[in-house]
């Protein structure tokens, strides 16, 4: 076919396209003139008779042939809906409530654990873990707990049996970690602990400790300070400050418990930190010489510290929750708040 | 411990605001819990004379009282039980504000004009009581100020000693914190002691025969006392510090422990069976009536102090009351001594009985300041109780423990609290502590007094210098991530992943207790009774079993929110499962457990379809596709295409609806069920939609989470689908049509999806109608139609061969 006979042939397909009323009409004209075995690729094989001379501006014409009929075609189609939609047969409603299986929600304990692990993991710590079926040897005697030191009471601990308990705290992973391998250590231990205490808006008896260890030649009480001030200004907020008090513990010396200024005040005084300006978080100190020495590290070249902290405790500052019973009370409307 | 501070002020100056001291000592290790003021200034209220009672014409319980107030003569309206004629009580009249803020206004009672309020002593805020008008002295004058008849106001601070300091659990100790924190001197009184009369040595002896129990001990004689009442300031100091009153031979054991620390106890010397002590453990069937009138059984393993012949008092804990400090004592035998520790706690644990005494006794006292204490309340007797005191003291202190001492190295305190404080700075810390140093170059040697019981290696005096120096002062440095080379976080992330997983399938994470009851176990009927963990000693029958499954609890929750109206739920814990091996070991196992309820797997409009139990089953299956997805799980070839390697086998379990529960099987390893919830459990819920549960081993699970997969191409050629539509027999399952196919499906069956099942008419009874679409698609080249008919034949072929189908050609 030559170049004018295209161009006439165009003409009439771009009318046909106009004329089209319907959606079937349009689809109709696509196919006669455009499918497989339509009117144009018959064009396009036709090309090969031409002589050289014809065959480019037949080409032209063709390609002219195609874009401005897919166009018209495409108009057409737009014109009909738009049409559809004007005569009001089947109105859209953008409102209309979305539809898509929404994501599940991390429990909020969950979410100050991997928060913390992703902050300390920075530092270089990574995870270790422990049973929560302790023997006394590493949850008591390891860390140089007296042997009638009152937390081991049936009073407060859950005994199983003879030399067996449910861990009061995170701590006895630092023993089985420091048995398990050589200096340097640099560890985060979340886990269950579990205390006879009764339950109430502050206290359950089933709990969840981060513990902490770094182990090294030189570790300084300031590392300390400049590494729990780093986590709480990540957890917390930038300009959270960190203050250490001197405490007792067993397994450290010295020993210190933390605040954090409180995060919602910035240390003015509020509810939440009962109008100190503070809030008391947790235990921590330099690892004491006789735990290096039961482990059989040398106290003389070792240095370390540990940190402990509750992790409902946190989790109850960091999203404002008032009872930690709510925790463990898993009511899907409490816990769809959390990202 | 409460700490009057009129009463440090005796041995040590300081000029800081009660909230100043309390931050020091705080920020050094004594945390301060309350600051407390007892009494007032008591502007206003003056000294009222009661002149005439008359009965309420209203109200039995109260009078109408005539009140002298030294200037004028008031109606005053009083329930108090004790008002009488003649008494002189505090008077706050029209206009006074009470130190709780009340503001005394001129008011009718029951219909009588008052005029102002006799006060108990609560009102004023000088103690507790509440049980009558607080009575003056008979000198007091009718409208005196009150001031002038009390102690000025004392300011107390409330002490939280850490159990290592038995040394601060007193005020001399006390002052040494702050003397040393703020640089001051400690002062220590003077002890003039007036001896007279025979030598103490002739008047009693002291056997220790438990030496370890009583490492020392010490006793006094006091003859001629006059038992009464002890000085006001003496009683208001011990008032102020919560310790009742009682006479001045008491009062002074009492006093002198608080000021010292050392327990003190005084005995009737004349009701001593042979005048003499004796220190050693009961004897079979002894038994002793203690001071507060209980009969107490003493163990053989107990120490006690004894006469001649009988105990008269638990060592270190409470006396006897056959020797009891009475009116009539005239003579008294004192005791100073030093218990073991450990010992006075058992005693103390095993009778049930704490005091002031055994309190400081267990944490260890001053072993080097007994006989000091005995010295100090001996002047008090003689100068407050007519004492003659005998000559000398018996001190039975057989085996004197060696001096402790302990070497610290600046340069090593330094390092391990990253501050910069000089030699000398830290000398000077431990030096106004107590500590004797012998200083070199580069290390000191420190005597450790003998009061600081918890002191004995290089940390404990670098802890020392800490907290006095200030823990303010040690810098919080940039930290410094360092890395430890083989440090392995493999199942941490792989952890993290399978959590991502589920919340990306929509589920919501749960914790549950690690116990629960044996009720909700029993009834849930899930789990391996004979390997349970039962708590020997749980806080409540609600928390008594160790969870052997994840299960029992999953249901109970999902009921819980059902019961709250919630109308569906997904939900999942990662918990630990806990058992008992025969043998004794504990089994610890961590699972995964998925609780689905409600139309959970629908979105949208489709949430108001019904629910069939089906639906929920194959949720759950579709999760956990899913999650075998993330996690890796290998695929398997066999039974299925492009699936994980997954399987399923009948099970059943008292949870469970009979018949719809499998166990799950990772080739070929067994790693957990899948089920329907049964209508009796569920029903304990009152939930009528159907609800699944799932439980399964993390440690399968994650076993490959962390596998790095290789690539495989993807077909470069168009694939090619073809259809086929089947009746089979109602119990050929899917997998069964799966595995037909398999066996005959050339490499380039790429896909097989069901995408219609129908039962019903026309099919006959027990058969249905299946319906799949297949994709094949080849590495090599575009698929002609012939080619992919010819294979798509061949798997028609088998269908009707093995699965006797009725193949619908369209
Ligand atoms: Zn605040």
């Amino acid at each position: 076919m030559k170049a004018a006979e295209i161009v006439q042939l165009k003409e009439q397909a771009l009318d046909e396209a106009r004329r089209s009323g319907t959606a079937a009409d349009v689809e109709a004209v696509r196919i006669k003139y455009l499918s497989r075995k339509g009117v144009l690729p018959g064009i396009m094989d036709g090309l090969k008779a031409l002589s050289a001379e014809e065959r480019p501006e037949a080409g032209r014409r063709a390609n002219e042939l195609r874009q401005e009929l897919t166009k018209a075609l495409d108009d057409a189609k737009n014109a009909l809906q738009a049409a559809e939609r004007a005569s009001g047969q089947k109105r859209f409603d953008p409102t209309l409530p979305g539809q898509w299986r929404g994501l599940g929600r991390r429990h909020p304990i969950t979410q100050v654990v991997e928060e913390a692990i992703r902050i300390f993991s920075m530092l270089g710590f990574t995870v270790a873990d422990g049973p929560d079926i302790e023997t006394e040897y590493h949850n008591f005697d390891a860390l140089n707990t007296p042997a009638d030191h009152p937390s081991r009471d049936t009073q407060d601990t859950f005994w199983l049996g003879p030399g067996l308990l449910l861990r009061t705290q995170t701590s006895p992973v630092q023993i089985r970690v420091m048995e398990s391998r050589k200096p340097p250590v640099r560890i985060i231990a979340p886990g269950r602990c579990y205390r006879r205490d009764t339950t109430d808006a502050t206290h359950s008896a089933n709990f969840h400790q981060i513990e902490g260890l770094y182990v090294d030649r030189a570790v300084s009480l300031a590392d300390l300070k400049g590494d729990i001030t780093f986590f709480a200004r990540q957890m917390m907020g930038a300009d959270v400050k960190v203050r250490f008090r001197p405490h007792f513990f067993p397994f450290t010396e010295p020993s210190v418990e933390y605040d954090f200024s409180c995060h919602v005040c910035r240390g003015r005084g509020c509810r939440v930190c009962k109008q100190s300006g503070w809030i008391e978080i947790s235990g921590a100190g330099m690892v004491n010489p006789k735990v290096f020495k039961t482990v059989g590290y040398d106290p003389e070249t070792t240095m370390g510290y540990a940190f402990g902290m509750g992790v409902e405790r946190i989790a109850m500052i960091r999203f404002g929750i008032e009872d930690i019973r709510h925790l463990y009370d898993n009511d899907v409307r409490f816990l769809e708040q959390f990202g | 411990m409460k700490l009057p501070l009129s009463w440090l002020r005796d041995y040590v100056e300081f000029d800081l605001t009660p909230r100043e001291l309390a931050d020091r000592l705080t920020f050094s290790g004594t945390e301060v819990e309350g600051i407390e003021t007892i009494g007032g200034e008591f502007k206003e209220i003056v000294v009222g004379e009661v002149l005439a009672v008359d009965k309420h014409p209203n109200a039995d319980r109260l009078t109408v009282c005539r009140v002298n107030a030294g200037s004028a003569e008031l109606t005053v309206v009083c329930g108090a039980p004790n008002v009488r004629v003649g008494v002189k009580a505090p008077l706050a009249g029209v206009g006074t504000v009470l130190p709780d803020g009340t503001v005394i206004k001129k008011a009718k009672v029951r219909g009588v004009e008052s005029f102002g309020m006799l006060c108990a002593e609560d009102e004023l805020g000088l103690s507790k009581d509440h049980s009558g008008l607080m009575l003056l002295p008979d000198h007091a004058r009718p409208g005196q100020p009150l001031s002038e008849l009390l102690p000025p106001p004392e300011t107390v601070l409330e002490l939280e000693v850490t159990p290592n300091r038995p040394d601060c659990l007193s005020v001399i100790g006390m002052a040494r914190e702050i003397a040393a924190l703020m640089g001051k001197p400690l002062r220590i009184p003077e002890i003039v002691l007036p001896e007279s009369g025979e030598p103490v040595e002739r008047l009693t002896g002291v056997t220790i025969e438990d030496n370890e129990g009583c490492p020392r001990y010490t006793a006094r004689i006091l003859s001629g006392v006059t038992v009464g009442p002890s000085p006001a300031w003496m009683q208001h100091r011990l008032s102020c510090a919560g310790v009742r009153p009682i006479n001045n031979i008491v009062d002074i054991t009492n006093y002198v422990m608080l000021e010292c620390g050392q327990p003190l106890h005084a005995f009737d010397y004349e009701l001593l069976e042979g005048r003499r002590i004796v220190v050693r453990r009961p004897r079979q069937g002894e038994s002793l009536q203690t001071l507060d009138g209980q009969p107490r059984a003493i163990d053989p393993d107990m120490l006690v102090i004894a006469d001649a012949g009988r105990p008269v008092a638990v060592a270190g804990v409470m006396g006897g009351a056959g020797s009891e400090i009475r009116e009539a004592t005239r003579t008294v035998l004192l005791e100073s001594a030093y218990f073991k520790p450990q010992d006075i706690r058992r005693t103390s644990k095993r009778l049930g009985l704490s005091t002031e005494s055994s309190y400081r006794f267990e944490r260890g006292i001053d072993v080097g300041g007994v006989e000091w204490a005995s010295r100090r309340a001996a002047a008090f007797m003689a100068a407050h109780a007519a004492a003659t005191v005998a000559p000398g003291v018996v001190d039975a202190w057989p085996t004197r423990a060696p001096t402790r001492r302990v070497s610290m190295r600046y340069g090593r305190a330094r390092d391990l609290l990253g501050i910069d404080l000089d030699d000398a700075g830290m000398s000077r810390i431990l030096r106004s502590l107590g500590f004797d140093l012998t200083v070199r170059d580069t290390d000191c040697d420190a005597t450790v007094p003998t009061f600081r019981v918890d002191i004995d290696q290089e940390a404990d005096l670098i802890e020392e210098v800490a907290r006095v120096h200030g823990l303010d002062k040690v810098p919080a440095p940039a930290p410094a991530a360092r890395l430890v080379a083989d440090a392995d976080d493999r199942p941490t992330r792989a952890l993290l992943a399978c959590r991502a997983a589920l919340t990306g399938l929509g589920l919501t994470e749960i914790i549950n207790y690690s116990f629960l009851s044996e009720r909700l176990l029993s009834f849930v009927g899930y789990g391996s009774p004979e390997a349970r963990l039962v708590l020997p000693n749980p806080i409540s029958t609600d928390f008594a079993v160790m969870r052997d499954s994840l299960i029992p609890q999953m249901i109970e929750t999902l009921g819980r929110n059902r019961s709250r109206q919630a109308r569906e739920a997904g939900l999942f814990e990662l918990g630990r499962v806990f058992g008992m091996q025969p043998d004794g070991r504990p089994i610890e196992d961590d699972r995964l457990c998925v609780g689905l309820m409600g139309s959970v797997g629908r979105t949208g409009l489709g949430k108001a379809q019904a629910v069939e139990p089906e639906d929920v089953f194959q949720w759950m299956k579709g999760g956990l596709e899913a999650l075998c997805r993330a996690m890796q799980v290998p695929t398997s070839r066999k039974g299925g295409l492009s699936r994980p390697g997954i399987a399923f086998e009948e099970m059943s379990a008292p949870c469970f609806e009979p018949g719809r529960a499998v166990r799950v099987f990772m080739a070929g390893e067994p790693i957990g069920v899948l089920g329907l919830v049964s209508e009796r459990v569920r029903g304990e819920w009152r939930v009528a939609d159907p609800m699944g549960v799932m439980e399964l081993r993390m440690e399968p699970l994650l076993r490959h989470a962390l596998d790095v997969p290789a690539a495989k191409p993807v077909a470069p050629y168009p694939g090619v689908e073809r259809d086929v539509a089947m009746v089979v027999d109602d119990a050929t399952t899917h997998d069964a049509v799966l595995a037909c196919m398999w066996q005959v499906a050339p490499p380039e069956l790429v896909d097989v999806r069901l995408f219609d099942i129908y039962r019903g008419k026309g099919l006959g009874e027990g058969r249905k109608s299946l319906a799949y679409s297949l994709t094949y698609r080849s590495m090599e080249r575009t698929l002609t139609d012939e080619a992919a008919n010819a294979m798509h034949d061949r798997i028609k072929a088998a269908l009707r061969q093995d699965l006797h189908a009725d193949i619908r050609e369209s």
